[in-house]
Order: C-alpha cells, then sequence, then structure tokens
C-alpha cells in the first residue's frame, strides 16, 4: 500500500458508485476546491 | 459528517465535499444516515476499499483503536454532548481520512487517521476557502 498522500502531492484518483446510483469522479471537479473525506464506519 | 453543517460556506467558496464509505450501502443508510433524509453532497460507495488504498489509508490492529484512551476520550465526550451510541459498521479496523484538494488537483491539506480522530469540521472548511483563494 502506498503511504497517504502529502500536501503539496497530486491528489490520488477517486471515483466510484454514490448512494444515490450516481457516478463520481474527482478530475471532473478540478476547477473547484473538494474536501474528501474518507470515513472509518458507518456508526 | 460534521462539515455538512457548514454547507453555506462551502458552496460561498464554490467547493463541494465528498465523503467515502466502505460499508455496504444501505447499512450506511440505516446507521450512518439515521434521521438524515438526504446529504447534500456526493457519498461514494467504495466496496472493495480500492479507493482507501490509493490513498493510503491503512487497517491497523484493533487494540490499536480500541486500548487508545483518547479514544474512549472522544467517545465519552460526544455522548456528554448529547450523541447517542450507534451500531458501528462490519469492519472498525479501516481507518479513514480527510483531504483538501484545490482546483488543479493539489492537495492542500492531509490527515490520514492515526487513531478513531478527525480534525475539526471548521478546520476543514477553512482550508476549503483557502483554496478557493
Amino acid at each position: 500500500m502506498p503511504d497517504a498522500p502529502r500536501a503539496g502531492d497530486t491528489a490520488p484518483s477517486l471515483s466510484g458508485p454514490t448512494l444515490s446510483g450516481a457516478g463520481f469522479e474527482l478530475s471532473d471537479h478540478r476547477e473547484r476546491p473538494v474536501i474528501v473525506s474518507f470515513l472509518r464506519h458507518a456508526g | 459528517m460534521k462539515v455538512v453543517s457548514r454547507r453555506d460556506r462551502i458552496d460561498a467558496a464554490g467547493g463541494l465535499v465528498v465523503f467515502v464509505v466502505h460499508d455496504e450501502p444501505d447499512l450506511v443508510r440505516e446507521v450512518m444516515l439515521d434521521g438524515v433524509e438526504e446529504v447534500p453532497f456526493p457519498v461514494v460507495v467504495d466496496l472493495e476499499r480500492s479507493a482507501y488504498e490509493r490513498w493510503g489509508l491503512q487497517r491497523v490492529p484493533w487494540w490499536r483503536i480500541w486500548l487508545d484512551p483518547k479514544t474512549w476520550k472522544q467517545y465519552v465526550q460526544l455522548l456528554a454532548g448529547g450523541e447517542r451510541v450507534r451500531g458501528a459498521g462490519e469492519d472498525t479496523q479501516q481507518l479513514g481520512g480527510d483531504f483538501v484538494v484545490a482546483p488543479g488537483g493539489e492537495l492542500v491539506y492531509s490527515r490520514p487517521q492515526r487513531r478513531d480522530d478527525r480534525p475539526p469540521a471548521g478546520l476543514l472548511v477553512e482550508q476549503l476557502e483557502s483554496a478557493a483563494g
């Protein structure tokens, strides 16, 4: 597993289905700032 | 998901929040979104945890989380603040993390979890506002 990216690095890719059934692609939002929050678990 | 309560500031900055989960959608809706009609931001379901791996987010032995006094301190503070105990997901050993990506794709903030901790939502929004210029 790679180390977590650091500030200054290019963000890794992120894509996948969403709860609403739509798809998400981080690179589609390159014109805006984005908070990416990986949750530890439901609960 | 406390950052959702800062939606006005996020919208004003032209920003977006994306949550990533690794639990089954039904469990996420039942446990995580209990009482929440709709999350105003995308919630990506990563059952294979490929994104967790790509972003370097580790799984740790259970004792590293549950024998850490800071974990228990957080739960006590949450309960004292009126939160209630809810069921946990299937895998409590997977760590998460919070990142802020600037326009163009550069990370301006990186905080992978080392235990059951998260940065304050206000800090994430400040980073987002700063990245927006």
